[in-house]
């Protein structure tokens, strides 16, 4: 969408970002020092399940934390070089669904069924660019003809109850993309679609992300969306990135036992044949309890003496292609050191 | 068209809701078709899945034949007896042979009860009843022996519901189905409500129970990756009617009806490369009301092979090839 810049230069770079909720049964560290670079035109795709910290995450890029009982306990979000948690309130309002923007899980409650459809995607224009009302239509009715609302005249003028769930997202989309963002974050836009419209809404998003350096934040927990659209992956375990690798290498080569049994326990429709599927046991860990060391520990059919004791540090590996690869866990770790020593 | 070897049979379903306007002198103004004259049979032993999107009418079909939805038409046999025809006292005898898996863990439990009493419950119904020879040390024994199969810790029958994890809670809802030794599970979306790393031991645990006490399964749910790992034959249905039936892996390989081909091209593949070369079948717009009058084919403005023909008549499932059932004009000529 945004024509500044290059592809490939970094926008967005998180550091030690932390976000803690004060809870009656404790102190939760939903997001618990983690770093990662969005490049300029990148898809990036965060997975995790439920308590992984995913959507916490997100939140806590445009300051959409509830405070109290969360606050964002440390870290930096530098976006352009500047320090999103160091502004004031009325900054990022400018930066919110201008310069990033988001679109969330349930288009049904992010839209206000008081208002046109029309007039909500206006809003945003007439905000951020100062457009006047008369401009600011014209220009939503362009929108919704380029993320294929059929009819949009005359369908800019509906409510949004008479709007599919397909189409809702859709308007959600249109809004995200009114001002041109520079970073678009999808927080699981397809989990309440069907597999056939879920198929469109990617389809839309590839899109706009391909003819354009707008980057995409994918959100989700669903390891065959991020294999359609996703440049880059991390996953996320009880608030933390076990994993970091380019989307192929992922797949290709899992390092973490995380990541590796989450991939082996989905049921997928090209597999040849009828193999039992692999099952993590256990359930992913309450956060206001977490065990000591590794947090994936417990679950883990490959855990060592000092996985209990210690959380393992981010070992950086090289995959040849030059993307950045780590992984936090001791396997790797030990074999890393080993390497350096030698 | 009766099976011997069928446990369930059903015939001709169909399940309309009226569509009512008025405050006042509330009148029927016209049908919401949800189910629209299906027919399917499931032998002893099978699992059958039943898939399709939001609104196709599977969760209907299940509510039907477990007779918790009276049916507008059409039967629905259990061990060849029609179950709308039998009292709701024979109703009842019979029912402890299909029992339900439910799909939100969290709300099909009572937050009330302990974990034991729910898989307790149906044997001390049908005991009270003088139809289960069971005594209560009896049925806390088998309780026990129960939670132990489903990987629950016997200990953990004096907690409640919200005392475990959404994948303890749907091992709770399987044990109390398996609780009165049924001969078919109807599981309704059993592990969409639950995390990925939950779905394959709950998915597993179906299956290590379907050998061990030979269960039959009618299996809905709308992921298809699911089914395919799940089911050995599978019937796709839309709008309140059969697309296709066909086991499981001729289905995946050879998907005849062109909603099956758009549906399983739209699945994603946990497989970079893979999806890159796949091509996808995107279908346009939303699937119709299932209210509004309409004739010929349910799937034609969205299907790119549409003919005159598909807006005129309504296609009937022929077998196109042996044990596959597709109904649409592409195949007409081919078998009925």
């Amino acid at each position: 969408m945004s024509d500044t810049g290059k592809r490939g230069e970094t926008i967005l770079s998180v550091r030690n970002l932390k976000t803690y909720f004060d809870a009656e049964y404790g102190l939760v560290k939903a997001v618990d020092d983690i770093s990662f670079d969005l490049a300029r035109g990148e898809a990036l795709g965060i997975v995790g399940e439920s308590g992984s910290g995913k959507s916490v995450t997100n939140l806590s890029l445009l300051r959409l934390v509830p405070t109290p009982p969360g606050k964002i306990a440390g870290g930096q979000i530098l976006f352009r070089g500047r320090d999103l948690l160091q502004g004031g309130e009325e900054d990022m309002r400018l930066v919110r669904g201008g310069a990033i923007s988001m679109i969330f899980q349930d288009p049904m409650t992010s839209l206000n069924p008081l208002l046109r459809i029309s007039f909500q995607i206006a809003e945003a224009l007439r905000l951020h660019h100062g457009m006047g009302k008369k401009e600011a239509k014209s220009k939503a009715v362009e929108l919704l003809k380029t993320i294929g609302i059929p009819d949009a005249e005359r369908r800019a003028d509906d409510y949004p109850h008479q709007f599919s769930g397909g189409m809702r997202q859709r308007v959600m989309i249109a809004m995200a993309i009114s001002c041109s963002p520079e970073i678009l974050i999808a927080d699981e836009p397809t989990t309440a679609l069907d597999v056939t419209i879920q198929a469109q809404i990617l389809e839309l998003v590839k899109g706009l992300s391909d003819e354009s350096t707008m980057s995409v934040i994918m959100i989700t927990h669903d390891l065959g969306v991020v294999a359609g659209l996703c440049d880059s992956v991390c996953v996320m375990y009880a608030g933390r990135i076990v994993e970091r690798a380019a989307c192929d290498e992922l797949f290709r080569d899992p390092m973490h036992p995380y990541t590796r049994g989450l991939l082996d326990s989905i049921p997928r429709i090209d597999s040849a044949g009828r193999h039992r599927l692999y099952s993590i046991p256990g359930a992913p860990p309450n956060l206001a309890g977490l065990p000591a060391g590794c947090a994936f520990q417990p679950r883990c059919d490959r855990a060592m003496p000092i996985c209990g004791r210690e959380y393992p540090p981010e070992t950086a590996l090289s995959d040849g292609s030059g993307a950045p690869r780590s992984v936090r866990c001791w396997l790797h770790a030990a074999d890393a050191a080993a390497r350096s020593e030698a | 068209m009766s099976d011997s070897r069928a446990l369930l049979e059903v015939r001709n379903l169909k399940v309309y809701f009226p569509v009512e306007k008025g405050i006042v002198f509330r009148r029927r103004v016209g049908w919401l078709k949800a189910v629209d004259d299906i027919s399917f049979s499931v032998a002893k032993g099978e699992s059958l899945g039943l898939v399709g999107e939001s609104g196709c009418g599977k969760s209907t079909t299940a509510m039907a034949v477990a007779q918790l939805q009276r049916a507008t038409s059409g039967q629905v046999l259990f061990e060849g007896r029609d179950l709308a025809a039998l009292s709701p006292r024979d109703l009842l005898e019979v029912r402890r042979n299909f029992q339900i898996v439910f799909q939100d863990p969290y709300s099909s439990l009572d937050p009330r009860m302990k974990a034991g009493d729910i898989i307790a419950e149906p044997m001390r119904i049908y005991a009270a009843r003088g139809s289960l020879a069971m005594s209560e040390k009896e049925i806390g024994a088998k309780v026990t022996s129960l939670m132990d199969k489903v990987g629950l810790l016997p200990s953990f029958a004096d907690r409640y519901p919200h005392e475990f994890s959404g994948g303890q809670r749907q091992r709770i809802g399987i044990a109390r189905a398996l609780a009165l030794s049924p001969k078919l599970v109807i599981a309704d979306e059993p592990v969409s409500a639950l995390d990925v790393s939950i779905q394959s031991q709950i998915l597993n645990l179906l299956k290590d129970l379907q050998d061990e006490f030979d269960l039959t399964f009618l299996f809905i749910a709308h992921n298809l990756a699911v089914v395919e790992y799940f089911c050995s034959r599978i019937v796709v249905m839309y709008l309140g009617a059969i697309a296709e039936v066909a086991e499981s892996a001729a289905l995946y390989e050879r998907p005849l009806h062109p909603y099956t081909r758009a549906l399983l091209s739209a699945v994603p593949i946990p497989d970079p490369p893979k999806e890159r070369l796949r091509r996808r079948i995107i279908l346009r717009g939303d699937v119709p009301s299932p209210t509004a009058e309409r004739a010929g084919c349910p799937f034609r403005e969205r299907c790119s092979e549409a003919m005159a023909r598909c807006a005129i008549e309504v296609p009937k499932p022929v077998e196109a090839e042996p044990g596959h059932l597709v109904a649409c004009f592409l195949y007409a000529g081919k078998g009925g």
